[in-house]
């Protein structure tokens, strides 16, 4: 009878442990990264909200945020793409590694426009809803102006010091900028 | 027997005739525009706007500006954005603005050809004559740039060019814009975004099997895309079902990020890199107007 239980806890144990890995659908390297960009996700939804004027400011709450992307970003973030990680339920793509450069020139520009984005936290928003920061203006709207850098993501950067004069939203702007940046690079999509 | 060959002999035939008719069949309008001056800034934004600079740049090696060989792989062959800078010999730099307009809005080349509705001539149709000026006046700054364009790699029996004139005849229409007077200016500004320059329904709405839009299902998403994804509905119903609002979405246009936090990748990563994200506040709110209002 004991026996029998002890089984057929092992037995639960072993699937609901394959039920918990099924549904996380990842682990080691892969849950951590996976984690990791959530994180940044539950961030930038809240601090977006705060951009569009549809919460509260607050200063707090956006260096706080900040500081958990710098906490992801750069370094923190290449080391948990080893090569060749792109196994299910990864949607890393193998470009990661054929384009090294790019891949960690976004990670520390993600970290940089973050310091920035401390930095400013206190600054408020821009006036009017024209919540550009520099990078993306209008302003550039010859053919040739400023559009090859714009156009290749290879933006020019700013330093954080440039970044900590700007409108919170300016700045926070970069930062998202250089999210999709790098999923349009570097991310699958799903089928 | 000799019934059959007869009858043989008469479909051949009128098959060469039918295909002789429609490779004699003009296609092109005249059109006059030589009196109107445009505006290089606003043409500019209106490239932007309308992807001229996103699909005919190859940024990713390092392409000039506006120079092409950008390659666009569908089910029908594969697509090479032509070279547009004002090289004379390999650009356009010695068409007139009345060749320009033929070609934008008609989807006729100078040499009187049909272009394949991979550009999206059919939105562009909607364009007035004055942006028809400024998006001239803006590519008169483009700087020259000597390479050839890349032939066009269709698989047959796509690579023959005029079977496209019975294309546009059971697709395509190429009336201008018409707003709704019983709309707001900015729903109305909206409507022409959305359905001439940015062209958003070439990814999110379904095409048949002839690569024309249905018109039917307009804006309801599409599989199949070129990069082999597919786009998400975006009719107002879709829209409202997944919590966009006015606010958030013209966001997602500026910013790429979504109301849950993430961030576009893919096309619409581009999309929102290259063109929406140049847009002014007014225009993004036209855009997210007209799509959470539009009547389905």
């Amino acid at each position: 009878m004991i026996k029998k239980t002890i089984t057929a806890a092992a037995v639960t144990f072993v699937a609901l442990g394959a039920v918990a890995f099924a549904h996380s659908g990842a682990s080691g390297i892969y849950k951590e990264r996976m984690d990791a960009m959530a994180a940044m996700g539950k961030v930038v939804k809240d601090l977006s909200a705060i951009m569009r004027g549809e919460a509260d400011y607050d200063a707090a709450k956006i260096q706080e945020g900040a500081r958990l992307i710098q906490s992801h970003a750069g370094e923190a973030m290449t080391l948990q793409f080893p090569e060749g990680t792109t196994d299910k339920p990864s949607e890393a793509r193998v470009e990661i590694w054929s384009d090294w450069d790019t891949f960690s020139e976004l990670a520390e520009q993600l970290k940089m426009n973050a310091e920035g984005l401390e930095k400013a936290a206190s600054n408020g928003l821009a006036m009017g809803g024209q919540t550009s920061g520099s990078m993306m203006g209008t302003e550039n709207s010859t053919m040739m102006g400023g559009q090859s850098g714009m156009m290749s993501g290879d933006q020019t950067m700013m330093s954080a010091e440039q970044l900590a004069a700007m409108p919170a939203d300016g700045v926070f702007n970069a930062v998202a900028q250089t999210c999709s940046a790098c999923h349009t690079k570097f991310r699958l999509e799903k089928k | 027997m000799k019934k059959l060959l007869l009858l043989a002999v008469v479909a051949l035939t009128s098959a060469g005739a039918v295909t002789a008719a429609v490779f004699a069949w003009p296609i092109s309008r005249t059109v006059e525009l030589s009196t109107t001056v445009g505006d290089a800034n606003r043409g500019a934004y209106l490239a932007r706007m309308a992807g001229c600079i996103a699909c005919h740049t190859n940024a990713e090696e390092g392409g000039a500006p506006l120079a092409g060989g950008l390659a666009l792989p569908t089910q029908f062959g594969t697509f090479y954005s032509p070279n547009l800078t004002t090289d004379k010999q390999y650009g356009i730099g010695a068409w007139t603005i009345e060749d320009f307009s033929r070609a934008v809005r008609q989807g006729i080349s100078p040499e009187a050809e049909p272009y394949y509705p991979a550009f999206p001539y059919p939105f562009y149709t909607k364009l007035s004559d004055q942006d028809i000026a400024d998006l001239w006046a803006a590519f008169q700054t483009v700087a020259p740039v000597s390479e050839p364009s890349k032939p066009q790699e269709m698989i047959f029996p796509f690579n023959f060019r005029d079977g496209l004139k019975l294309w546009r005849a059971a697709f395509l229409k190429t009336n201008g814009f018409e707003p709704d007077p019983s709309q707001s200016d900015v729903w109305n500004r909206g409507k022409y975004i959305v359905e001439g320059p940015a062209h958003c329904g070439a990814c999110h709405t379904p095409r048949n099997f002839a690569g024309a839009r249905q018109a039917e299902l307009k804006m309801h998403g599409a599989q199949g895309l070129p990069d082999g994804g597919k786009s998400p509905p975006i009719t107002s119903n879709a829209l409202k079902d997944k919590n966009w609002t006015v606010s958030n979405l013209k966001y997602a246009l500026k910013t790429g990020i979504l109301p849950d936090g993430d961030a576009f990748g893919g096309s619409m990563g581009e999309v929102v890199r290259d063109g929406t994200s140049f847009l002014s506040d007014d225009d993004l709110t036209a855009i997210a107007t007209y799509l959470l209002e539009r009547s389905e």
